[in-house]
């Protein structure tokens, strides 16, 4: 099970590139409070305004092309860069953690639904 | 459950919009166009028509109120995929956006090469 979006950002790719793996551009769109080495098997830890925090390994990472980061509760999410004519087209694809990390996660914002 | 019925679901949930209200009504428990539309720059009836679509998706659940119609999240097979999939899909919606903002701000600010 996986989420897929694509956007196209109006700046080169080296631009985009340092939102992606600079701890202060980090902060800036992904979450609020960004730790990351970012290398091959470099550590990185996100924290989010609701009290959410995730830790990840990066898998892979090709500068200006491909960053891959692995969940310490399963899954990973895969960030690709690509020029294209009007800027950088970034590709996301995050996969579901563990399933039951998910539902743990989202128990309480479904609560009152089930 | 049948192909035709998990096609349905995620096509009505393809949407940026439909899985804002999808996840609009899962905070509020229910909510009627009306409120919904409310803290949108969208028409009631637009969001009303959103609302039927994903109805027949089997998404959610409507219940009639004096003359308005309450919908809910429908619990099912699909819920806990579902959930993960609107949750997060409406997390990266926001996060490119700002970093789509960001990048633009970064690049007005700097002469082009």
């Amino acid at each position: 099970m996986e989420v897929e979006r694509e956007i196209t950002v109006p700046s080169g790719p080296d631009e985009v590139w340092d939102s992606l793996t600079e701890a202060e551009r980090l902060e800036e769109w992904f979450a609020n409070e960004v730790e990351l080495d970012p290398r091959e098997g470099g550590r990185g830890v996100f924290r989010w305004a609701d009290g959410d925090e995730r830790a990840a390994t990066v898998r892979e990472l090709e500068p200006e092309r491909r960053i891959v980061l692995d969940w310490d509760d399963g899954g990973y999410v895969s960030i690709e860069l690509e020029t294209v004519e009007d800027g950088t087209r970034v590709r996301v694809v995050e996969t579901a953690p563990d399933f039951a990390s998910a539902l743990e996660l989202h128990a309480c914002a479904w609560a009152a639904v089930a | 459950m049948g192909r035709g019925r998990v096609d349905d679901v995620f096509a009505a949930l393809g949407d940026p919009a439909r899985r804002a209200l999808v996840r609009a009504i899962a905070e509020r428990g229910d909510a009627t166009a009306t409120e919904l539309a409310a803290g949108l720059p969208v028409t009631r009836q637009a969001v009303a028509k959103q609302l039927a679509l994903l109805g027949e998706a089997g998404l959610l659940r409507a219940t009639r109120s004096g003359r308005e119609t309450r919908y809910a999240v429908t619990p099912g097979p699909l819920h806990d995929a579902v959930a993960w999939m609107v949750e997060v899909g409406a997390e990266w919606d926001e996060r490119l956006a700002k970093l789509r903002g960001t990048a633009a701000r970064r690049s007005s600010r700097r002469p082009r090469a």
